[in-house]
């Protein structure tokens, strides 16, 4: 069958016209990055597949309902003086200077002299004292008699 | 006469300037900067502890550590670099205190429908929720059985794509101790998944 002279002139046209050869943009990466991706399941270890998985995993940013007005009321709360709190806090601040105070009244006895029972009269020593009040239930017992 | 357009006003206020009104004692304001931030926050969370109960525990645990420590922002960095440093500290903390209560252990995690070699072979879809929430599993499972410090580093740069000096910046250290790291992390982390794989062809 013999093409009709329109025929003739459109196929001639046709061939003129040049194939349009051009390529999206990126679109080499975005075959290579598949074929990797596709190679990598493939081939790869397993820790590079666990890898991959991990990656793939859309973030799950979903915030439960009024989250920030619980947070809020949890920072009020801890803007609220708390009179506990504050106290125990008080005697911690209050311990480190006792201590010192301590140590000084410590470091002031022992410099002064001491007062020993060999500077004393016997019936004042420490010893009789204690055995004195010991026994004075005792003597008065006596003296009841 | 021509109409006068006004322009839409924008009051949107940035990150430092809130963090200048809550510091001068306006403190609803903070209320705006946690609505910015809360999306991220959660799934930076999620990817550190697959309990729900546990990742409103450390997000409620950041927002207020961000809040106590908000006197000491200088602003010498976006706020954002400050918050989310502070943020992955936080997680990290929280996972150093969870090690003494592991959640899950290795015969919990093994799946009955398709063993491990095929399910590491397989890219969850996204569109299929269950298939989605399986991968979760699969993907804490493994991150369980590595050390924190390994788990922080793997999460930062092979899942988030950070690089060495941003995870430095991140954590605090060296940029050296953080090639360590990751090396340590990458050699942990394919231990727990032939683990899981051994444990399997034991079975």
């Amino acid at each position: 069958m013999k093409a009709n002279k329109t025929e003739q002139k459109f196929l001639k046209l046709a061939k003129t016209v040049q194939s349009d050869e051009r390529v999206p943009g990126g679109f080499a990466a975005r075959v290579m990055a598949q074929v990797q991706e596709q190679h990598a399941l493939e081939t790869g270890s397993a820790d590079e597949q666990f890898l991959r998985i991990a990656r793939n995993l859309p973030d799950n940013e979903r915030v439960p309902y009024a989250f920030e007005k619980r947070i809020m009321a949890r920072l009020r709360e801890l803007l609220t003086p708390d009179p506990l709190t504050h106290w125990s806090r008080m005697l911690w601040r209050a311990a480190a200077p006792c201590l010192g105070v301590m140590m000084l009244a410590m470091l002031f006895s022992a410099g002064e002299p001491a007062e020993t029972s060999a500077n004393l009269p016997v019936d004042q020593s420490e010893a009789t004292d204690f055995e004195s009040v010991m026994l004075a239930s005792f003597d008065d017992l006596e003296l009841t008699w | 006469m021509q109409a006068t357009e006004t322009a839409p006003e924008t009051d949107v206020r940035t990150d430092e300037e809130l963090v200048g009104l809550v510091v001068g004692g306006e403190v609803h304001c903070f209320e705006e900067l946690v609505v910015r931030y809360q999306p991220r926050v959660f799934g930076m969370a999620r990817k550190y502890f697959r309990n729900e109960s546990d990742v409103e525990d450390v997000v409620q645990t950041i927002f207020t550590k961000t809040f106590q420590k908000l006197g000491s922002y200088r602003g010498t960095a976006p706020f954002e670099h400050w918050f989310m440093r502070l943020s992955v500290n936080t997680c990290y903390d929280a996972l150093r205190r969870r090690r003494n209560r592991p959640e899950h252990t290795i015969s919990d995690m093994l799946f009955d429908d398709e063993n491990w070699q095929d399910r590491l072979g397989n890219i969850p879809s996204g569109d299929d929720p269950e298939e989605l929430e399986e991968a979760r599993e699969l993907v804490h499972t493994v991150l369980d059985q590595v050390s924190d410090r390994a788990r922080i580093v793997l999460t930062l740069q092979e899942l988030e794509g950070r690089s060495i000096r941003e995870i430095a910046e991140i954590t605090g250290w060296s940029e050296s101790l953080v090639k360590v790291q990751a090396f340590r992390a990458r050699k942990e982390m394919r231990a727990a998944v032939e683990r899981f794989l051994m444990k399997e062809k034991r079975l």
